[in-house]
C-alpha cells in the first residue's frame, strides 16, 4: 500500500528581497503592474513510498530537499500537482521548535508534545522516563534559557521520541548534538524501523542513508534525477554532484598527450560501484588513449578523507612496475586488497606523468569519490592489523 | 466554519497549553505581572478623567468617571487582542515553518488568554464602578452579570480583527505601524473616553453621520458595556445600532475566509 503518493509535484516561490516583506515595498510593484519572479524550487516530482519503506532523500544543499519534507508536512501548499499521505504524520524537522526560553523544563514538555500532538496523557505517563532519558532530572524546574545549548537539544528530542506517528520525517536532525546524541537518534529510528513505521529521511550523512534506507530519491535543482536503490543512486550522486560542490580541489589538467578516458571503480565481483566494505578488495581501472608512442609513462593515484587529509598514495614508479611505452588506447589496473580504510567518504586523485614529473599528461584532482561502509566497531581512518594478548602473572 | 470546530476540538490540546504558556509568561514576566494589566488601564482612564475635567472645566462634567473606566478597560480588551494577534503568526515562525496545526489556532490561543486576562480585570472595574457609584448613592445594575457574555461577543469580534492583523503582518510587516495609526483614529471615532449623547447632537444635523457612527461596532460594544453596569445609561435601539451589534458575525466570516486564504502561504514567506 502507498502510503505517500506525489503527483507532478511542483513548489513556486517568489524570490524575497532582503529585509521583511512591506506594503512600502509592494506598492510600487503593484503600480506597475510587474509580475513577481520566482523560481521553481520544486517541479514535477512523481514518486511513492510504500507503508514500512524507509526512503532517504539526497541531493545537494538548495536542491528542494526541505521544500519537499514541508509539503509532504503539509506545512506548505503545493504551486502545482498534488501529493497525498495515508496515516498520522509527524516530522523531526527541527528540535525545540516552539520551546520558551522563559518556562521551565517541564513546562516546556507539556507544551511542546502539544505542538508535536502527543497526547497528554502519554506524556504524563511517560514524563519521568523522558526526563531521565534527557538527563535533566535535576534541571527540569529551571527555565530553559539557562540551560546548555546540549541540555536544550537533548530534552527537545526526549520529548519527540515519544511521538507515535504513522509517517515520520526527518530532516537532517542528527546532524546536531554528539556522537552518542546521534546514537540515540539512530536507535530510535532502528524502532520505527521495527514497528513497521514509514520514514522519509533527508541527509547529507550518505553512510546513514545508505545503512538504513530502502530505497533512495536524488533531488538536484528541484527536479528528481532518480529514484532507486540505496548504493545506485549515491553512486550517481557522488559522481555528478559531489564533485562539483568543491570540498577538495576537484580538477583536471594536464597535456593530454596521454588522456585517461575512463575511470571504473570494481567491487570484489567486479561490479562497478562507490561503496566498499571495509577489508574488501578495490579494483581501479583506467582506460587510457595515448596520442603518439610515450615511453615510460608513470601512473599514480591518491586517496584523500573529505577534508582533505591525505590518506596513502603510490605510483608505477615507486611500486618498480614500469610501464615501457605506451600508444593508442590501453588499460592500467590497480587492485588494493584488503581495502583497509575505515568508514567514511573518499577521494581518489588519479594521475599520469613523465618519469621525471617534467610533464603531467593527465591529473584528476579529488575526482572520484566513493564511500566506505565499516561493520567493525573500530575507530579511525585507517585499519591497523592489530592482534591483543592477555597474561595473568602466574 | 464546520471545519473551524473540528480544528480546535481535535487541537483543543494544543489551544490548552498555548493559553497557558500566554498567561505564564504575562504573569511570569515582572513581579507586578498581572499588577501591570490592571495598572495600565487604571492609569489611562485616570488620564483622561483629568485631563477632561481641566479641559471641560468644572461645571458640567459631560461623562461620568465610571463611564471613562468602563470604556477604556472595553478598548484595552480590544487593542491586546489585536496586538497580539498581529505578532501571534510572525512570533512564531519556527513553528509556522516547521509543524502542520491549523494556523489558525495561533490567533486564538492569543485571543482566549486577552479574555481570561480581561475577565480578570473586570472583577478591578467592577469594585471601582461600583464605589464611583456608590459615592452617588448608585449601585451596579443587575444587568451587570450580563457582561461576561457580553465579552464573548466582544471576543468574537476582537478574533476578527486578529485574524485579519495577524494574516496581513505575514503578507507586510509594516501592518504594525499602520494598524497602530488605524488604531488612535478608532479610539477618537468611538464612545471610550466621551459618551455617546456627544454624537448625538451632532447626529442630529447630520443624520447620516450618526448612522455611521452608530454601525462602528465598538460603539455598540462599550455603550452595551455601560448600559448593562451604569443605571441611566440606555441602549439606543435604532436599526443602525442593531446593524453595528450584528456587523461583527458578518467581519468574522470575512475574516475567518481571508486568513484562511492568506494561511496557505504563511510558511514561503515567514
Amino acid at each position: 500500500m502507498n502510503v505517500i503518493e506525489a503527483k507532478g509535484l511542483g513548489k513556486w516561490y517568489r524570490k524575497q528581497g532582503v529585509g521583511l516583506p512591506t506594503l512600502a515595498g509592494a506598492l510600487p510593484r503593484w503600480l506597475s503592474g510587474g509580475k513577481a519572479d520566482g523560481f521553481w524550487a520544486l517541479r514535477d516530482i512523481n514518486f511513492s513510498v510504500r507503508q514500512g519503506q524507509t526512503v532517504g532523500v539526497i541531493g545537494p544543499n538548495g536542491s528542494g530537499k526541505s521544500s519537499l519534507l514541508g509539503l509532504i508536512a503539509q506545512t506548505m501548499v503545493p504551486t502545482e500537482g498534488t501529493v497525498r499521505s495515508a496515516g498520522r504524520i509527524s516530522a523531526l524537522l527541527e528540535l525545540g521548535a516552539g520551546f520558551h526560553a522563559d518556562l521551565s523544563g517541564r513546562e516546556n514538555i507539556f507544551l511542546n508534545a502539544a505542538i508535536l500532538g502527543i497526547p497528554r496523557e502519554d506524556i504524563r505517563r511517560r514524563f519521568d522516563h523522558i526526563v531521565d532519558f534527557a538527563g535533566l532530572r535535576e534541571f527540569i524546574d529551571m527555565p530553559v534559557k539557562h540551560y546548555s545549548s546540549g541540555m536544550y537539544v537533548r530534552l527537545a528530542f526526549s520529548v519527540a521520541v515519544e511521538m507515535n506517528p504513522d509517517i515520520l520525517l526527518i530532516d537532517e536532525v542528527l546532524a546536531v548534538g554528539d556522537m552518542a546524541f546521534q546514537m540515540k537518534c539512530l536507535d530510535r529510528i532502528r524502532q520505527f524501523q521495527k514497528k513497521g513505521k514509514t520514514i522519509l529521511f533527508v541527509s547529507h550523512a550518505l553512510e546513514t542513508v545508505e545503512e538504513f534506507c530502502s530505497d533512495v530519491l536524488l533531488i538536484h535543482e528541484g527536479r528528481m534525477i532518480m529514484q532507486g536503490n540505496p548504493s545506485d543512486v549515491i553512486f550517481a550522486y557522488l559522481k555528478q554532484y559531489m564533485v562539483r560542490i568543491g570540498l577538495l580541489n576537484v580538477e583536471e589538467h594536464g597535456t593530454r598527450e596521454i588522456e585517461m578516458r575512463s575511470i571504473r571503480l570494481l567491487d570484489e565481483k567486479g561490479a562497478e560501484t562507490a561503496t566498499f566494505d571495509s577489508g574488501s578488495a578495490m579494483t581501479i581501472e583506467i582506460g587510457y588513449y595515448a596520442r603518439r608512442r610515450i615511453a615510460k609513462p608513470v601512473f599514480g593515484f591518491n586517496i584523500k578523507t573529505g577534508n582533505g587529509f591525505y590518506v596513502f598514495g603510490s605510483n608505477t614508479q615507486i611500486a618498480k612496475v614500469p610501464i615501457a611505452a605506451v600508444e593508442g588506447a590501453g588499460r592500467v589496473r590497480l587492485r588494493i586488497a584488503p581495502l583497509t580504510l575505515k568508514q567514511g567518504r573518499f577521494f581518489l586523485s588519479l594521475a599520469v606523468h613523465s618519469w621525471d614529473h617534467a610533464v603531467q599528461y593527465h591529473r584528476q584532482e579529488d575526482l572520484h569519490p566513493f564511500l566506505i561502509r565499516d561493520v567493525s566497531g573500530d575507530k579511525g581512518v585507517f585499519q591497523l592489523n592489530c592482534a591483543w594478548e592477555h597474561q595473568p602473572t602466574p | 466554519m464546520v471545519k473551524i470546530i473540528t480544528d480546535i476540538t481535535r487541537h483543543g490540546d494544543l489551544i490548552r497549553n498555548l493559553v497557558a504558556r500566554d498567561l505564564k509568561i504575562r504573569y511570569r514576566g515582572s513581579i507586578l505581572g498581572f499588577l501591570w494589566t490592571i495598572l495600565n488601564p487604571l492609569f489611562m482612564a485616570i488620564i483622561y478623567i483629568v485631563f477632561l475635567r481641566l479641559l471641560v472645566g468644572r461645571g458640567g462634567g459631560i461623562i461620568q468617571n465610571e463611564d471613562i473606566i468602563i470604556g477604556v478597560f472595553a478598548w484595552q480588551f480590544t487593542m491586546q487582542c489585536v496586538n497580539s494577534g498581529m505578532n501571534c503568526v510572525t512570533g512564531n515562525a519556527s513553528l509556522v515553518k516547521k509543524v502542520y496545526f491549523p494556523r489558525i489556532i495561533l490567533p486564538l490561543a492569543v485571543n482566549i488568554s486577552a479574555l481570561v486576562n480581561f475577565l480578570l480585570t473586570l472583577v478591578v472595574q467592577w469594585v471601582l464602578v461600583a464605589i464611583l457609584l456608590m459615592a452617588k448613592g448608585a449601585f451596579l445594575e443587575p444587568a451587570t452579570l450580563w457582561v461576561p457574555l457580553m465579552s464573548l461577543y466582544h471576543l468574537l469580534f476582537n478574533f476578527s480583527l486578529a485574524l485579519l492583523v495577524a494574516a496581513a503582518n505575514v503578507y507586510f510587516r509594516d501592518t504594525q505601524h499602520i494598524v497602530n495609526l488605524l488604531m488612535s483614529a478608532w479610539f477618537f471615532m468611538s464612545p471610550v473616553m466621551y459618551p455617546l449623547s456627544l454624537v448625538e447632537t451632532v447626529a442630529r444635523a447630520h443624520p447620516w453621520i450618526g448612522q455611521l457612527y452608530m454601525l462602528n461596532p465598538m460603539t455598540g460594544i462599550i455603550t452595551g458595556y455601560r448600559a448593562l453596569q451604569v443605571p441611566g445609561v440606555a441602549f439606543p435601539w435604532t436599526a443602525a445600532s442593531i446593524a453595528g451589534l450584528l456587523l461583527p458575525l458578518v467581519i468574522l466570516v470575512i475574516a475567518y475566509i481571508v486568513f484562511q486564504r492568506a494561511q496557505r502561504y504563511f510558511s514561503d514567506l515567514l
